[in-house]
């Protein structure tokens, strides 16, 4: 009966569950184990770049089977660049930014395989792992290339938040309520500048206030309730920038937002990127805002990247079916609404138990018989425009 | 126009493959998933199970004792005295050996006769166990049954109507909370013994009373965890949805609402059970609930309180019972919470 | 301080001018409210008002009240679609519930199907109920998580006798159908379906009862781009289909532009402007609703276009500022925007705004 419903059996699930906790187990003592420095240092594949995601597979280890949430992603984000990623709910966009972060939830979430080489600007530290500091009692810093995916968990704080800082979606639920605006962004620099006094702190909040366009003196000790959503999102941004991020992301900033709030943030990080020395890695569903903001695009579907580009590239040449039909079937302000909104049939698919050949084959309407076959490798089409898709596979173009 | 609708219907309807290899547990794994994950909701519920084995169909086999069956196959007791006296100055010592054959076999260790001994009656511990356990268990289901009827009801009532009626319910559910428990028990077991004495009531009746009051004063906890659930579901847009369809509000509390509350209310169910148990058994152990020659094992502990003696050297007649009480309470708290963990959505991994 | 010296030099007395403004509305009510109802119109709306009490005295008494949607009208014919956009606040969520009555509206009229609903009691409401339905934002919380597919949407048909007993779940599977959906998901419970998918449930349950008007509450918000799309297609079909009038409550031009037939514009629960969507897009009035078009990120990379930049956030509703709700983020606000309340005008045959600035 369960059979027929299309319901797991009892076996099943019991199967799932012992190979899950064999896997959860096996990671876990990888992700909690002590490591010299040495293991995860690295080198970049290209110097100009400041994270390089290569090969990527973060999993889920549900009950009802393992969740491919990033099933081999592979992009780059370069020095100064904003670096949009678009897809739909599942698409593993924000799970790869959260691979980045090692914000993945555990022990159901791991980090499978794969590489995220990230350069930080980190101290010198001697055999013993303890920073080296000059004549002056100052440590002496230096550049690093962390391989994110090898460092252990409790290593990890060397990158998070003051390497890489993160905004997300929810400005209402991202602040603490019980502390004032100021505390909450003097905590910042007091935990990631060292020897930071509290007066260094409060002007260096001051000063992350002013560049997000906030008056210091009305917000400092309000409470986050006081404010609104524009107003949070602006203070979570400067709470991003407090630390001197290198590499900021944004999960949906804007999402939330409505349409002339929206607008203001964004300006407010066109602005903000010429300002300071960082890349943006952007990342949202709305195809406007990675028009307005970003120099390079990634579309993934169902885990996985099917194409990248420059952003003119990507709005003016798409090749890729899914990458066509996302931008016709997004009503536009222009468009001529007398006929049918062009829709891609079919749902986005959960990544369970995905088959061999194009995950998109089923609602593709350019599909061919080599479609059937393996999954389609990536096609450069251009020196900056990759495409996965069978479609291409005669037009490989090199330089 | 007719076709072009044909074309847009018909891809949307398409189930992709990528759908089908997508299979889930339906909810009825999911829940069990969740409950057996945890080792002490299994420790539980063999424990509930157990002891409902033991209770119902224990005697069933164990049918040497009935439950207010005397071994009236007496006992000998041998009294040892001496007696001295004097006649014509020569002292006699008079060793006696008093033999009484009594009608009932009170408190015999255990044997293979009576595997858990008899008590200070003459009853069979091991079948009064048995039947104590019937008692308990049903005393405390149906009383949580009732409470919790009553409390949907006029929770459910409450919650929805919101306003004076809300008002007025929890108020009294206030003044119910306030009321203290047991010394109000104790005041109505005494009438009780009168109104026996007076041939008002029958002592069988006694546990029927006892569960009516115990419904009476227990129910404001189901109703506010109902109240406040459905204030709580009210508002979701799915009961908008039911008001924009114009269904009855007997239709929406009883057939949308409830429904929902439906887990939380189980689990605050099983553990309600555990605590009824205790209340029986205290209530029988101050001599106030069920009374002999009916038993419940809150009576069987009673028993020591008759005689030290038993206490300190005949523990083969209340030790089990104790520990029937415990298993039972542990067992239904164990059940509950694993029920809770299950249920409670938010909880999920 | 430099504040109350600016307040003295202006000409204008602001108590006196909300007075002339409500002497006027009143006056404007009244004999609105004595007109007939059109027979064409499916949905007539007048001068509907809402408002929620926000503090009370112990007695009971309001003393301060939210003012969610302040005098709104409009007209809607069969078969047509009205769109209501505006941003968080503005009252468009509680115009569409106060419309349906599941709140009961403070004052205003409206007219359904020829029949004044205002004052209908919840009873007498029942029966009409199924002619006009709702269909939410969040696919998820708008379903009843323990009931199957099959069950939700028979249940409607029961209640309401829609065919008989025996034909009820032909009835539904063919719903289903109509709806994108496939006839085995009878069996299965909302859980396992994606937010497109339940999307659909929830218009196929609101089609269940025939309805002649659907209020769509932002119903495409919470979906992706390409489910957006079909769901989109699918309201546009059903209306073509069953002649059905839809009033679409969004937050996204775009869309809006794309599905509705007139649109109205809305702040702070004010009618900013009224018209329909050719004169809208065409010929915008009002500058709130040229900076909500301007707002719009352009998936062009190349288009850089200039915008209306608002400056500040959207006041509270609670709230309010005096005079025209807009002027402390219009960018042309002058003084007289700050002081009297712009009356909402016919400009150009059917379309409507209320700005100061249109009159000079």
């Amino acid at each position: 009966m369960s059979e027929k419903k299309g319901y797991l059996t009892n076996r099943e699930i019991r199967a799932i569950a012992k190979a899950n906790a064999k896997q959860i187990k096996r990671l876990e003592a990888y992700k909690n184990r002590k490591a010299e420095e040495s293991e995860f240092l690295t080198q970049m594949k290209d110097d100009s770049n400041i994270l390089e995601i290569e090969d990527l597979h973060t999993y889920f280890f549900t009950e009802q089977g393992v969740v491919k949430a990033v099933n081999g992603v592979s992009y780059d984000v370069p020095k100064n660049k904003v670096v949009g990623v678009v897809g739909e709910s599942g698409c593993g966009k924000s799970v790869t930014s959260m691979s980045v972060m090692r914000l993945i939830q555990g022990p159901a979430g791991q980090i499978v395989e794969g590489a995220m080489r990230f350069k930080a600007y980190d101290y010198q530290r001697d055999a013993k792992g303890n920073p080296v500091c000059d004549g002056d009692g100052k440590p002496v810093m230096e550049e690093k290339i962390y391989d994110i995916a090898k460092m252990p968990i409790n290593e990890i704080h060397r990158i998070r938040g003051k390497q890489v800082a993160m905004i997300f979606q929810e400005p209402m639920t991202s602040l603490n309520p019980v502390f004032t605006i100021g505390e909450q962004l003097d905590e910042v620099t007091l935990l990631h500048v060292p020897n930071a006094t509290k007066q260094m702190a409060k002007e260096k909040s001051e000063e992350m206030l002013r560049l997000v366009g906030i008056i210091p003196e009305n917000v400092y000790s309000s409470f986050p309730h006081e404010l609104s959503g524009g107003m949070r999102q602006r203070v979570m941004i400067a709470m991003a920038l407090a630390a001197e991020p290198r590499l900021i992301i944004a999960d949906e900033p804007t999402t939330a937002l409505d349409v002339t709030i929206q607008a203001q943030i964004l300006d407010l990080l066109q602005d903000i990127k010429t300002k300071i020395d960082g890349s943006i890695l952007l990342i949202t569903h709305d195809l406007g805002v990675i028009a307005e903001m970003a120099d390079y695009v990634v579309v993934m579907y169902a885990g996985k990247v099917i194409e990248k580009g420059t952003v003119l590239e990507i709005f003016q040449d798409p090749k890729h079916p899914y990458t066509i039909g996302l931008q016709k079937s997004k009503p536009t302000m222009t468009l001529d609404d007398s006929t049918e909104l062009y829709n891609i049939p079919g749902n986005v698919p959960n990544p369970v138990n995905m088959p061999q050949h194009c995950y998109f084959k089923e609602r593709c309407a350019k599909c061919t018989a080599k479609c059937s076959g393996q999954y389609p490798g990536m096609v450069q089409v251009s020196p900056t425009h990759f495409v996965a898709c069978h479609l291409y596979d005669g037009e490989e173009k090199h330089g | 126009m007719e076709e072009k609708i044909q074309v847009q219907a018909q891809p949307a309807a398409e189930d992709t493959p990528l759908d089908k290899n997508v299979r889930m547990m339906s909810p009825t794994q999911m829940l069990l998933r969740r409950f057996f994950r945890s080792k002490l909701s299994i420790l539980g519920l063999v424990m509930v199970i157990g002891l409902f084995v033991f209770s119902f169909l224990g005697p069933v086999v164990y049918t040497r004792w009935g439950e207010t069956e005397l071994d009236k196959s007496g006992k000998t007791k041998y009294a040892l005295s001496t007696t001295e006296y004097t006649v014509d100055g020569v002292t006699y010592t008079l060793h006696q050996t008093t033999e009484t054959v009594l009608v009932d076999n009170f408190l015999s260790a255990p044997s293979a006769e009576h595997p858990l001994g008899t008590d200070d009656q003459g009853y069979d511990v091991l079948a009064r166990l048995m039947y104590g356990g019937r008692t308990s268990l049903l005393v405390s289901f149906m009383t949580v049954f009732l409470l919790t009827i009553f409390g949907v009801i006029i929770g459910g009532l409450a919650g929805f109507f919101g306003g004076w009626i809300d008002n007025i319910v929890m108020r009294v559910c206030d003044v119910l909370i306030c009321l203290p428990g047991i010394p109000i028990l104790l005041i109505l077991s005494t009438a009780m013994d009168g109104w026996v004495d007076l041939g008002m009531m029958e002592e069988s009746w006694r546990i029927y009373l006892l569960m009516a009051f115990l419904t009476l004063i227990s129910w404001p906890g189901t109703a506010r965890l109902v109240r406040g659930q459905i204030l709580s579901l009210r508002e979701q847009e799915f009961m908008v949805a039911a008001e924009a369809m114009g269904y009855s509000t007997f239709r929406k509390v009883f057939k949308h609402l409830v429904p929902n509350v439906m887990p939380q209310l189980i689990v605050q169910m099983s553990l309600s059970l555990g605590s009824m148990i205790l209340y029986e058994a205290t209530l029988s152990y101050l001599n106030m609930g069920i009374k002999a020659p009916y038993t419940a094992w809150g009576s069987m502990i009673q028993i020591i309180t008759t005689n030290s003696d038993i206490l300190q050297n005949h523990l083969y007649v209340w030790v089990p019972a104790g520990v029937c009480i415990v298993i039972a309470v542990l067992g239904f708290n164990f059940v509950g919470d694993g029920l809770r963990d299950a249920l409670d959505p938010k909880g999920r991994r | 301080m430099a504040d109350k010296t600016v307040l003295n030099t202006t000409p204008y007395d602001d108590a006196a001018e909300q007075q002339k403004f409500l002497e006027r509305r009143k006056k404007q009510m009244e004999e609105d409210f004595a007109k007939p109802f059109d027979p064409d119109c499916v949905l007539e709306v007048r001068h509907l008002r809402k408002t929620f009490p926000i503090k009370k005295t112990m007695m009971g008494k309001v003393t301060k009240e939210l003012v969610a949607v302040d005098d709104i009208s409009f007209k809607l014919k069969a078969g047509e679609t009205l769109g209501i956009v505006g941003e968080s606040g503005c009252g468009k969520t509680t115009a569409g519930r106060a419309i349906l009555k599941l709140h009961q509206p403070t004052a205003g009229q409206i007219i359904f199907n020829g029949q004044d609903i205002t004052h209908l009691k919840s009873r007498q409401m029942r029966s009409i109920r199924k002619q006009m339905q709702i269909i939410f934002q969040d696919p998820y919380s708008s379903l009843p998580p323990r009931s199957t597919v099959g069950g939700i949407l028979s249940e409607p048909v029961q209640v309401h006798k829609i065919v008989p007993k025996n034909q009820t779940k032909q009835y539904v599977l063919e719903l289903m159908e109509r709806c994108g959906l496939r006839d085995y998901y009878y069996e299965r419970y909302p859980h396992e379906f994606s937010g497109g998918q339940r999307q659909r449930i929830c218009i196929a349950r609101a089609l269940a009862v025939n309805p002649k008007l659907i209020i769509c509450d932002e119903p495409v918000s919470a979906l992706d781009v390409s489910i957006q799309a079909q769901i989109i297609n699918l309201l546009k079909q059903l209306q073509r289909d069953m002649n059905l009038a839809y009033v679409f409550i969004s937050h996204d031009l775009s869309v809006v532009k794309f599905i509705s037939d007139k649109i109205g514009v809305m702040y702070l629960g004010s009618m900013m402007e009224f018209g329909t969507k050719e004169d809208i897009f065409r010929n915008p009035l009002h500058p709130y609703t040229k900076a909500l078009f301007s707002a719009v990120p352009n998936p062009d990379p190349t288009a850089k276009m200039e915008r209306i930049k608002l400056e500040g956030d959207i006041p509270s509703p609670a709230n309010p500022p005096k005079g025209c709700r807009f002027h402390t983020r219009c960018p042309y606000a002058k003084e007289v925007c700050k002081h009297v309340p712009p009356e909402y005008k016919q400009y150009e045959e059917g379309h409507f705004a209320a700005c100061h600035l249109l009159d000079e």
